[in-house]
This record gives C-alpha cells, sequence and structure tokens, in this order.
C-alpha cells in the first residue's frame, strides 16, 4: 500500500510537470502584426510600397488558413518619416488599442524612439527598411532584414578602391542616417589612401541642391559618394549630371522612383544593395512579384519585399515558439524561436541567416544603371 | 571665383522661384488679409494639374501647363468660396482662419497623395537645354524661371496699373474698409485675388513639375519661402516680394561659398529673424505705428 502510494504520487507529480511543460498555447482569436510606416509626409513613399508588401503576405497566409489556424490582422500605424516621438506614439496606439506584440518598423529615427518601449513592453521588432547602424542593438527584441546603410556604404568604398579613384566628393542626407555613413565611410575612405574633397550635406526632402553640386563640382572629385535616398538619389544623379559632372557616382540605393527623375541621365550610376531580382530560379521571388505587380499595378521594391518577408517571418517564428506552448507572442519567445535556428527562407531566394546582432545576412551585389534599371555588376563581400 | 559666380547665377534663379512664389503670395494676402497657407497645396495642384493633361491626355506641355494654370485658379477660388468667405461672413478672426487655412493645406496635400499616389511625377522625355556660360552652368528650365518672373511681373504691372479690377485690389490692398465704403465689391475682388495668385503659383510649380518632379508635399516649402519673400519684401508691396525673393535666394546661395551646406536651410530662417528684427514692415512694406 505505502509502495503503491509512493508509486501514485511519483506518477501524478510527473504527469503535474510534463503539463507544466506542455502547457497549452494561449491562442488569441487573431495575431495582430503592428507596423509603423511613413504613411504620410515627404517618404509617404516608402509606407505606401512597404504596407502593399506587408498587406498582400497577411492576405496570403490568412488564405492559406493563417497561423495554425489563427488568422493574422494588419494594423498600420503613421510616423510620418518624422523622429522619435511620432514612432512612440503610434507604438502607444498600438499596444494600447491593439495589445500588438509584433511590430515590423521602419525608419531610423521612429525605431529608436520605440527601441525602449519594446523592450519593456515585451514586443518583438522586425526593421526592414530602417538603415541606421545604431538601431542594431537598440532594442532586445529588434531583428533586421535590411542590410545596414553603412555596411553599404562600405561596399560601395571597395568598389570606388578597386576602380582606382582617390579623390572623394560626398552629397549626404543631412540627418542620423547620412552622418553615420559619413562617419563609418571617412576613416576607411582614407585609410586606402583616398582623400575627401568636399562634403556636401541636403536636407531629407530637399529638392533644390543645386549649391551643393555646385561646391562639389568645384572641388573636381574622382568619384562622387551619394549617401542619401529615394527620391534625393534621383534628383541628385540629375543635377549632378546636368552640371557637366561626368565623374562616377556610387550610392546605396535605386529606384524606380529615382529613376523616373532621374531619366536617361541616370545611366552608368553604381550602387550597392540588396540583391532581389525575381528570377526563374527563385519561384518564390517571382510568385510574389507577379502577385504583387498584378495587385499593386506595380513591379515590387525591396522595400515591399522586406517588409513581405517580414510577415512570413513573424509566422514562422510564432509557429515555432507555439510548439511550446504558453505565452507564445512577445518579443523574449519569439526572439528565442529565431536563434533555435536562425535561417529562415528569404523571399529574395534561398535562405537568410541572422546574425547574433540581429542583423540578416543577405546577399549584397554592385548594380549599375542602364536603361532606367539596375543591372547585376557582382556580388560583393562586404569587409 | 569660379564657385561664386557659380552660387549668384544659382541664387538668382532660386530667387527668381521665390519671387513668383512670394508675388503670388502676396497678391492674395494684400487685398484680403488671409494667411492662405493652402497656396502650397494649390501651387502643387498646378503642377499636378500640368502632369495628369500631359500624361493622361498626352496634351503637349505647352497646352498642359495652361490646364495646370486653370487648375491652379480653379482651387484657388474653390477655396476661398467654400472656405475663407463663410468665415468672412461670420466675422471670424484671423486666428481662427489662419487654423481652416492649415486645415485646408493638410487636406490638399493628402487629397494628392490618395488621388495620384506619392510617388514623384515626371513628364517623361523632357530634357532641359544645358548652357555652359564659361565656369557657369544653367539649363533651360533654369532660364525659364527667370524669364517666367519677368513675364508674370509686367503682365502683372500692366495689370494692378491699368485694368479696372487690378486698381480696385490695390485699393483693397491699401485700405480695405476705405475701398468697401467708395464701392468696391471687395468679395468679386477678393475672388480675382486669389485667381491671379493661384494661377502665379502655378507657374513656378509647373517649371518645378519639369525640373525635378512633382510630389504631393512640394507645396510646403514653397508656402514657406513665398511667406519669408512677402515679409522680407513688406507685405502689401510687389516690389517688395521680388526683392525679398532675390534677397532671400542670394543669400542662401552665397552664403555657403565658406559656410558648410548644411547651413543652408538656415539662412531663411536668419533673413526673417534679421527682418522681423530690424525693420518688421520689410524692406518696402509701410512702417507699422
Amino acid at each position: 500500500m505505502t509502495r503503491l502510494s509512493i508509486l501514485a504520487t511519483a506518477a501524478m507529480i510527473a504527469l503535474a510537470g510534463t503539463a507544466g511543460a506542455q502547457e497549452p498555447p494561449k491562442d488569441p482569436p487573431v495575431i495582430k502584426i503592428g507596423a509603423i510606416f511613413a504613411m504620410s509626409g515627404q517618404a509617404s513613399w516608402y509606407g505606401q510600397v512597404m504596407s502593399q508588401g506587408m498587406r498582400q503576405a497577411v492576405d496570403e497566409i490568412n488564405a492559406k488558413g493563417g497561423v495554425d489556424g489563427i488568422k493574422l490582422e494588419a494594423v498600420i500605424e503613421d510616423h510620418k518619416g518624422a523622429g522619435g516621438a511620432e514612432g512612440v506614439a503610434a507604438i502607444n496606439r498600438l499596444m494600447s488599442i491593439h495589445g500588438t506584440k509584433i511590430v515590423l518598423t521602419s525608419f531610423t529615427g521612429p525605431t529608436l524612439g520605440i527601441a525602449p518601449i519594446a523592450d519593456q513592453n515585451n514586443i518583438f521588432l522586425i526593421n526592414g527598411g530602417g538603415v541606421g547602424v545604431k538601431m542594431v542593438g537598440a532594442s532586445k527584441y529588434i531583428v533586421h532584414n535590411r542590410s545596414l546603410s553603412s555596411d553599404l556604404a562600405l561596399g560601395a568604398l571597395q568598389v570606388a578602391q578597386n576602380m582606382g579613384l582617390k579623390k572623394m566628393g560626398q552629397l549626404h542626407w543631412k540627418n542620423d542616417v547620412g552622418d553615420y555613413i559619413v562617419s563609418s565611410v571617412e576613416p576607411v575612405w582614407k585609410k586606402g589612401g583616398g582623400s575627401i574633397v568636399a562634403t556636401e550635406a541636403v536636407p531629407q526632402g530637399a529638392t533644390n541642391m543645386d549649391t551643393q553640386v555646385a561646391k562639389i563640382r568645384a572641388a573636381s572629385p574622382d568619384v562622387i559618394g551619394m549617401w542619401m535616398f529615394t527620391p534625393e538619389v534621383g534628383l541628385a544623379i540629375k543635377r549632378v549630371r546636368e552640371f557637366g559632372m561626368k565623374q562616377p557616382v556610387i550610392g546605396v540605393e535605386f529606384t524606380a522612383n529615382d529613376a523616373k527623375v532621374a531619366g536617361a541621365t541616370a545611366e552608368g550610376f553604381l550602387y550597392i544593395n540588396d540583391y532581389f531580382k525575381p528570377s526563374d530560379d527563385q519561384p518564390w521571388s517571382k510568385q510574389f512579384a507577379a502577385d504583387y505587380e498584378k495587385r499593386w499595378g506595380k513591379a515590387p521594391e525591396f522595400y515591399a519585399a522586406n517588409y513581405y518577408e517580414g510577415v512570413y517571418l513573424a509566422a514562422e517564428l510564432v509557429k515555432r515558439s507555439r510548439k511550446k506552448g504558453g505565452d507564445y507572442i512577445n518579443g523574449e519567445r519569439l526572439k528565442a524561436a529565431l536563434y533555435e535556428n536562425p535561417k529562415v527562407d528569404s523571399v529574395y531566394g534561398g535562405q537568410m541567416t541572422f546574425q547574433p546582432n540581429g542583423v540578416a545576412q543577405k546577399r549584397v551585389a554592385l548594380f549599375k544603371v542602364k536603361d532606367g534599371k539596375g543591372e547585376f555588376q557582382e556580388f560583393v563581400q562586404i569587409k | 571665383m569660379d564657385l561664386v559666380l557659380q552660387l549668384f547665377v544659382n541664387g538668382v534663379i532660386n530667387g527668381s522661384h521665390y519671387a513668383l512664389l512670394g508675388v503670388g503670395f502676396g497678391i492674395i494676402f494684400g487685398p484680403t488679409k488671409i494667411t492662405h497657407f493652402a497656396y502650397g497645396p494649390i501651387f502643387a495642384i498646378g503642377a499636378y494639374g500640368c502632369w495628369a493633361t500631359a500624361t493622361m491626355l498626352g496634351l503637349p506641355v505647352a497646352a498642359a501647363a495652361v490646364c495646370g494654370v486653370l487648375a491652379a485658379v480653379l482651387a484657388g477660388v474653390l477655396s476661398y468660396l467654400w472656405l475663407y468667405r463663410p468665415f468672412e461672413r461670420r466675422g471670424s478672426s484671423h486666428l481662427v482662419v489662419l487654423i481652416a487655412s492649415l486645415g485646408l493645406f493638410i487636406t490638399l496635400e493628402n487629397l494628392i497623395g490618395i488621388l495620384f499616389g506619392t510617388d514623384t511625377k515626371v513628364i517623361p522625355d523632357i530634357s532641359p537645354g544645358i548652357f555652359l556660360w564659361g565656369p557657369v552652368v544653367v539649363t533651360s528650365i533654369q532660364l525659364w524661371q527667370v524669364a517666367a518672373l519677368a513675364i508674370v511681373a509686367l503682365l502683372l504691372f500692366a495689370f494692378l496699373r491699368w485694368a479696372r479690377h487690378g486698381k480696385a485690389l490695390m485699393a483693397m490692398t491699401d485700405n480695405g474698409e476705405m475701398a468697401q465704403i467708395i464701392g468696391i465689391d471687395t468679395v468679386r475682388v477678393s475672388l480675382i485675388a486669389f485667381a491671379v495668385g493661384s494661377a502665379v503659383a502655378a507657374v513656378p510649380a509647373i517649371l518645378i513639375l519639369l525640373k525635378e518632379g512633382a510630389t504631393p508635399h512640394m507645396g510646403f516649402i514653397a508656402v514657406f519661402m513665398a511667406f519669408v519673400a512677402v515679409i522680407v519684401g513688406g507685405i502689401g508691396s510687389f516690389k517688395g516680394a521680388i526683392i525679398g525673393g532675390y534677397a532671400v535666394g542670394i543669400v542662401e546661395n552665397l552664403g555657403m561659398w565658406k559656410l558648410p551646406t548644411e547651413w543652408q536651410s538656415t539662412i531663411a530662417f536668419v533673413v526673417l529673424f534679421l527682418i522681423l528684427l530690424f525693420r518688421p514692415s520689410g524692406l518696402f512694406g509701410r512702417r507699422l505705428r
């Protein structure tokens, strides 16, 4: 009797322990994925593209039955392309109204603003657009499926150095992203034997950059480093060429929007970027691009691809985390789920691998603009 | 020296642009005393009107430009009839009208984005001629920016000097109450002011469309620079708006000869502050008592 009761007690304890480890998942009625994009203001082009990519992924996953039967819902807030305050207001709305635990974020300023809030509230952040290096490690729970601007700029320097160019003129955004690129590239360029002959700043959203271009022209550089993003890239290339400058121009982005603005003057522009190119040997990329074009009437920019991919990443991590039961949708659990296996399918083709610092390693390549489109030149291994 | 010359030419070109903006803004503000911040998106409507008719209807650029001007005129007149006039009837304060104008600014700006998308709009296959004058580079569109000011200024001068409505507009600018007492139909003159001011705004907008492309937010800097040109030149003085525009444009460019260009956007504010501090009525405005 005694032995029996001991066995029974042991069995009950064992069962109880097992039950604790296998606590059933606390499923929400719907998984809300928040997003903080520039839906209005001067940078609203980004918000439009990013939200289209996000919405497409959510609809696709829902059409396939959701994540383990639970539907996704996209909740998009606007940071207006502004600084941290707008981002903070946006994440507060996402938390208080929607209780969101997964947020797709964009732009450096707003992301830096929301990072401490994400830490305090156990929110998982996925950045597919912001390029400021300060975002690395800004939150315990942030990951990036976009190469950072300073890395891309260093790749651009390698290309310029390989071309034997020595005197560089820089035209950069006057904001944290542009300033950080300048501070990253200058020592590397000088260490490689180069000199900086002009560094001119334009505010984000500026349309008139004639003064800056005139000053760069007067400095007679061998190469112009263009550390800015759409649509200023297109405008800057146009003005550089209209000012009669024939030097190579190298940058870190070129979109269809830039192609429109620059027109024929963009020919020969070199840029380093993530290698997103839908092709027959990458069926997911090809399908995404075809569906996107059908739905939105335009070929997808890589920003759309990144946020599309971001939703799939979130869905995959939720699925992994759910298997372990309990309260499975939060920053801590989703991050742990990611690093169980940091290789995740990428819409760029193959898989992306998340490094310990949260930045996904993707293929980076040199492109040259021909007939208004970036033509692949070579893959670049950033040193 | 080559750089100074180029910066000076850039300053004259930008100054012409600001002067046109200031003249358009001043024509509305002078007689109506309405701080028409929605002038910004109406400027953008001028550009979008030109873009839409050139690319969607396939009109030649010159004809499309006329459509752009008409679109801006229509938007300007409607903004007066539907927004400002009801406030005037109720005797609302300037502050209320100012806030309503800001609301209209945001509404129109977002409406443009919703209707046309937020990407940059360009008219394809427009490649401006490039002229090299020694060390100085200018494009044909930049020359048009300077010429446009000369043409518009001459037309306006003739209108204000000899046309009946032009004289009425000047009288109302001088003293609105007195103009009403002597029988001038101030509502009609206000409508004319909005029509003419909006038409003037559309001209630099169309040139910016050809030079840089149009975006829904292009009106923000436009209304700001128009405001600065008018304040610097002197409220109520069209000559002042032109001089004010040139002053800001040239200082903004030549000032960058030795200063880093990151200071450029600050220059307009510095000029504005200095004028407000030492000559609050502007360079050519009447002294305030």
